[in-house]
């Protein structure tokens, strides 16, 4: 890619976040926390993507990192009086050992194995955060002091946002990303090719794990409540792994397309049909499914619309 | 450039592999000699495959050892060999399918060097195998032949010392097979590249190889020059029994 291309993508960035700055305060409260969750889920999505998209290691249990941000600020702010800044570099940090440590253990199995496990761990994780009461609240969870904080949580999920996609715009195009491309394709040619893969393997996951845990951070901050199941609740992880695979996994752009697209639809959905939104937005993913098994990016570069590959 | 005469790039001693009962490799030692071009051979299942598994690291050894710039590399990971300087194709190609051409490339170039002379260098491979021109096509659009020509050209971006090739005849048309070999022999003339190739295909061997090793059983059972082979007693039982 030239230095002209990524000199339009980063104006293109620029502009976004210059909307996403001054736009809002024209809005309504509600459409304030709109857009902040439209960006949590673009900041989820890059994350699993970099961990399963680029290395085809397919996280069923990511929210587990999402929990662990959540559960650090909840703690660290409630129960050991921190501000809150300084808790989401708290669950950063936490989410980042605890993935390494979990990567060496589970990123040895392949396939369905793998997302068993992950499954497995963003599971046993939301167990202990239930029955362990002194520390967690237990099932009753963590409440917050009541503030007004949709500004703060505002500007700091922009900021996430921004951060998570650079550096998920340096993995797209960087050697390291494409030697996760390369793990994706064919471990064994890897290794044989100079590739050390569990290093490798591990870092986008580490990678991929911090990201996660600081919107959750911010998400319990902004909602000022926490409790196991809302924040281990599965369909998160699913709805990255949507987003992600809507738009084209293994890409920069599909993953933010993908959260952008289909977080909308769902909030339309969701208004016009209260009871049916998930059936009408089931609906819908079978559709993208069938026809666009690539996502919107494979539909792009099968047309010409986009470049192949990820590195020019 | 030295030719290497009398050196020894690579010995292999009492190296042996078992698969449960199959005896795969089962004492087979041989030395390499440095700058050179030489065959593996050996009838179906005789172990040249599993030989170059564990010379690369994609299988552990039971026993036995690989001596390499005078260090044992019997056990060491695959990505700890490559780095050391041994670069491989195999035997059904395992290009990156869904990755472009450049993106083969670029995947096997060294972290030490910089993006640019990594892009440099690929690019001037690319030309070299002639796939230039499908620079930014998926791996699996190309052709069988182009997509040896791939992995052969990605074998060598790190300019390795000891090339092994596996079956690189196999699949591939004869003006193909023509552009490859003389890749092998530039390789081996102008640069002193070593290089080892298994293949089945006995006028790429006997025309080509210096030195010849024969496999069966999971042994060597002899190792000359090409005429000597040919004349082998204990080849011809091997190829064509009794």
């Amino acid at each position: 890619m030239s230095n002209w291309e990524h000199l339009r993508n980063f104006v293109v960035l620029a502009a976004a976040v210059v909307a996403l700055l001054f736009v809002p305060p024209i809005f309504s409260i509600y459409i304030r926390s709109f857009f902040m969750f439209m960006m949590l889920y673009v900041v989820l999505a890059l994350s699993w993507n970099i961990i399963s998209g680029y290395t085809g290691y397919v996280s069923f249990g990511h929210v587990v990192f999402y929990g662990i941000g959540s559960y650090a600020t909840g703690i660290l702010m409630v129960k050991a009086g921190w501000h809150w800044i300084p808790t989401l570099f708290a669950g950063a940090a936490v989410s980042g050992v605890f993935a390494a440590f979990l990567g060496y253990a589970v990123l040895r199995l392949k396939g369905p194995y793998f997302a068993i496990a992950m499954l497995g761990a963003a599971e046993g994780v939301r167990v202990i955060a239930t029955v362990w009461e002194s520390l967690t609240g237990g099932g009753d969870g963590i409440g917050f002091p009541n503030v007004e904080n949709s500004w703060e949580t505002y500007h700091a999920m922009l900021i996430l946002t921004i951060i998570t996609i650079i550096v998920a715009y340096w993995v797209g195009h960087s050697r390291f990303g494409i030697r996760l491309n390369a793990i994706r394709e064919d471990e064994i040619a890897a290794q044989s090719l100079g590739v050390n893969t569990t290093f490798y393997k591990i870092s986008a996951l580490v990678l991929s794990a911090i990201f996660p845990a600081v919107g959750g951070g911010i998400q319990s901050y902004k909602v000022l409540y926490i409790e196991p199941d809302s924040e281990f609740f599965i369909l998160v992880t699913i709805y990255m792994k949507l987003f992600a695979m809507f738009g084209g996994k293994g890409t920069v752009i599909g993953p933010i397309l993908g959260a952008v697209i289909l977080y909308s639809v769902q909030e339309i959905t969701w208004i016009k049909f209260p009871t049916a939104h998930l059936i009408a937005f089931g609906l819908f993913i079978i559709f993208v499914a069938r026809f666009m098994p690539r996502g919107l990016m494979g539909f792009a570069v099968d047309r010409g619309w986009a470049r192949k590959g990820m590195v020019h | 450039m030295s030719n290497g005469a009398g050196e020894i790039a690579l010995s292999v001693r009492d190296l042996k592999k078992h698969f449960g009962g199959i005896k795969a490799v089962d004492g087979c030692s041989f030395e390499l000699p440095k700058g050179r071009i030489s065959g593996l051979i050996g009838p179906n299942g005789s172990g040249k495959t599993t030989t170059f598994n564990l010379l690369t690291g994609v299988l552990a050894a039971d026993s036995g050892s690989v001596i390499y710039n005078g260090e044992n590399i019997s056990g060491l990971r695959p990505y700890q060999i490559f780095n050391r300087g041994i670069s491989r194709t195999f035997q059904i190609t395992r290009i990156y399918r869904e990755m472009t051409v450049f993106e083969n490339m670029l995947s096997a170039s060294s972290m030490r060097v910089s993006e640019r002379e990594a892009r440099t260098r690929a690019e001037e491979l690319m030309e070299f195998v002639t796939l230039t021109k499908l620079r930014g096509e998926y791996g699996g659009n190309l052709s069988y032949g182009q997509q040896k020509l791939l992995e052969f050209a990605r074998a060598l971006m790190t300019d390795p010392d000891l090339i092994l090739l596996d079956e690189p005849a196999a699949g591939v048309n004869r003006t193909l097979l023509q552009n490859l070999l003389e890749h092998i022999h530039y390789l081996q003339e102008d640069l002193g590249k070593t290089i080892l190739i298994v293949e089945h295909d006995m006028n790429v061997i006997m025309n080509h190889c210096e030195k010849i090793f024969v496999m069966d059983y999971g042994v060597k059972i002899a190792e000359g020059l090409p005429e000597e082979i040919q004349n082998n007693e204990h080849v011809i039982e091997a190829y064509f029994g009794h």
